[in-house]
């Protein structure tokens, strides 16, 4: 059956759409990338603690997120920095704890850059409750989310509690990232939030049609690179990446030529 | 005596670099129009975020009155290009506004044939007007601006200036502003606080420009071209020289 994969997808674009909008607008694309990195840890200690992947990498990207945040707040060294530490150490304590668990190679490199087996009923629960919540806390803190994008100081002056925002825009990446790890793997979920979000761009004329647009192209990829991957033996991440890209080149090229052509603007 | 709108009393804020603040002390009234001065780095706007109450002194309090609002213009307003932010939607984010509502809101502030264009296309001039707009959106009490005219051209001040001036007539505003445009704040017959973390001098611009504290700081010969601007402006005199207490002054 092929249906949770469906299912886990469809509810995956649905978040990636609006979510990879503020990753492109608030530059949290290394965040993303730190926070995936940080994922296969998770598994580790999900299994360690006997709870599922999906709790486990919720937890650490928790974590990885509050860490992160206090970090920052000591102001010692560049967030850009502590991102590099945390990410690497969080990716090298991941592959080390699950090779003293007994993993094998290969069920790591499924971690990594995703797989076709099928998605468990029981893991297509979390992923659907997971994204459903999501989704809604998403669309309360929307205009505030906005608001502080456009002008943190903005927001906080009109009472916008711009440091709970972030850090909920932190626990909703971390979110995307425990339900995107069994599609697209740990090293491409990035790509998964920004290249379609970056395609809706170009085209879109206000946030709301960007964040939509970013969750059809997202869908339309993942649910076209599943048949590609099963019929050429594909790896499942950089199949569904391949089509963003893809589409973001015609996209892209397309709204270049109307520029020329002065089309638009 | 009503009660103040936002009163700070003797607030006091430490950064690594020293005392930013300094025991300093300010109300301010239904109807002010209070003008901040002073030299880069003196903490005009640091004293502006604690009055917001955006941060917390190391001492000393602000209180806002009971249900205060407050529109405020920060000084730096950078847009990410990436995000496509139409006029029209950023006025009307989080906040309830009608379309309507936006519109008179965009005439008022000049603004009304900004609606459709992209905030991140816009001029320093229009994008001054478009903050205005949105630090209105709360039907404010107080308006608080940083800066408001530093990226503008002479003329565009003089016009940012007079659409804040119709606003505190039109709307009974309280206006508390920092700038840099002396010889703007000097023209008018307002309350001038002059910092330099701490209140220097205060009271009507006249006798700000008398001051010794603010001679030395802005100069001599900037204390007299004051002087001339009064002189050749000001119908009104009867201000004397006004140091610790801040009080109404006729316009």
């Amino acid at each position: 059956m092929m249906a949770p994969t469906l299912i886990t997808m469809l509810a995956l674009a649905l978040l990636a759409g609006p979510l990879g909008c503020f990753v492109v607008w608030r530059r949290m694309a290394y965040f993303g990338d730190g926070l995936a990195h940080s994922a296969l840890l998770g598994v580790a200690i999900g299994l360690i603690a006997g709870i599922s992947n999906q709790i486990g990498m919720i937890l650490m990207a928790i974590a990885f997120a509050s860490t992160l945040l206090w970090l920052r707040a000591q102001r010692l060294l560049a967030t850009d920095t502590l991102l590099g530490i945390l990410a690497h150490a969080a990716l090298s304590l991941g592959v080390v704890a699950m090779a003293l668990l007994g993993f094998e190679d290969a069920e790591v490199h499924d971690y990594l850059l995703g797989s076709l087996e099928n998605i468990s009923r029981d893991s297509l629960l979390y992923v659907v409750l997971g994204c459903g919540v999501s989704l809604g806390l998403l669309m309360r803190l929307w205009p505030g989310l906005l608001l502080m994008t456009s002008s943190e100081e903005l927001a906080h002056a009109e009472g916008v509690p711009i440091r709970v925002y972030e850090f909920l825009l932190m626990c909703l990446l971390g979110i995307v990232v425990a339900a995107a790890v069994q599609i697209v793997g740990i090293l491409l979920i990035t790509s998964l939030l920004i290249i379609p979000a970056s395609t809706a761009r170009l085209i879109a004329g206000n946030p709301e049609t960007m964040a939509i647009g970013g969750s059809i192209i997202a869908a339309l990829c993942m649910l076209s690179g599943l048949p590609l991957a099963a019929a050429f033996a594909l790896p499942l991440g950089p199949a569904i990446v391949t089509l963003t890209v893809a589409l973001f080149l015609i996209v892209l090229s397309a709204r270049l030529i109307a520029q020329r052509l002065r089309l638009i603007n | 005596m009503p009660e103040s709108l936002i009163e700070a009393s003797q607030l006091c804020v430490r950064r690594p670099g020293g005392l930013v603040l300094d025991n300093v002390s300010l109300a301010l009234n239904e109807r002010d129009f209070i003008t901040l001065i002073g030299p880069n780095g003196a903490g005009k706007s640091v004293l502006l975020r604690h009055l917001l109450k955006l941060e917390t002194p190391d001492s000393g309090s602000v209180t806002h009155r009971q249900g205060l609002r407050i529109g405020y213009v920060p000084e730096r307003f950078q847009i990410d290009p990436t995000m496509p932010m139409p006029v029209e939607r950023f006025l009307s984010l989080n906040n309830r506004l009608s379309a309507r509502q936006i519109e008179e809101l965009a005439a008022e502030t000049h603004c009304d044939s900004l609606l459709d264009r992209p905030l991140a296309a816009l001029s320093g001039g229009e994008l001054q007007r478009v903050l205005l707009a949105r630090a209105l959106t709360s039907e404010p009490q107080v308006l608080m601006l940083d800066e408001p005219a530093q990226n503008l051209d002479v003329s565009g001040q003089l016009q940012f200036y007079k659409l804040i001036d119709a606003l505190y007539e039109k709307r009974q505003l309280s206006v508390l502003m920092v700038s840099h445009d002396l010889h703007m704040v000097m023209n008018s017959t307002r309350q001038v606080v002059c910092l330099y973390h701490h209140i220097c001098c205060s009271g009507a611009p006249e006798s700000v420009a008398r001051d010794p504290e603010f001679i030395q700081m802005f100069g001599d010969e900037m204390a007299q071209m004051m002087a001339v601007y009064q002189h050749s402006h000001a119908h009104d005199h009867t201000h004397d020289h006004d140091h610790a207490h801040l009080h109404e002054i006729k316009p």
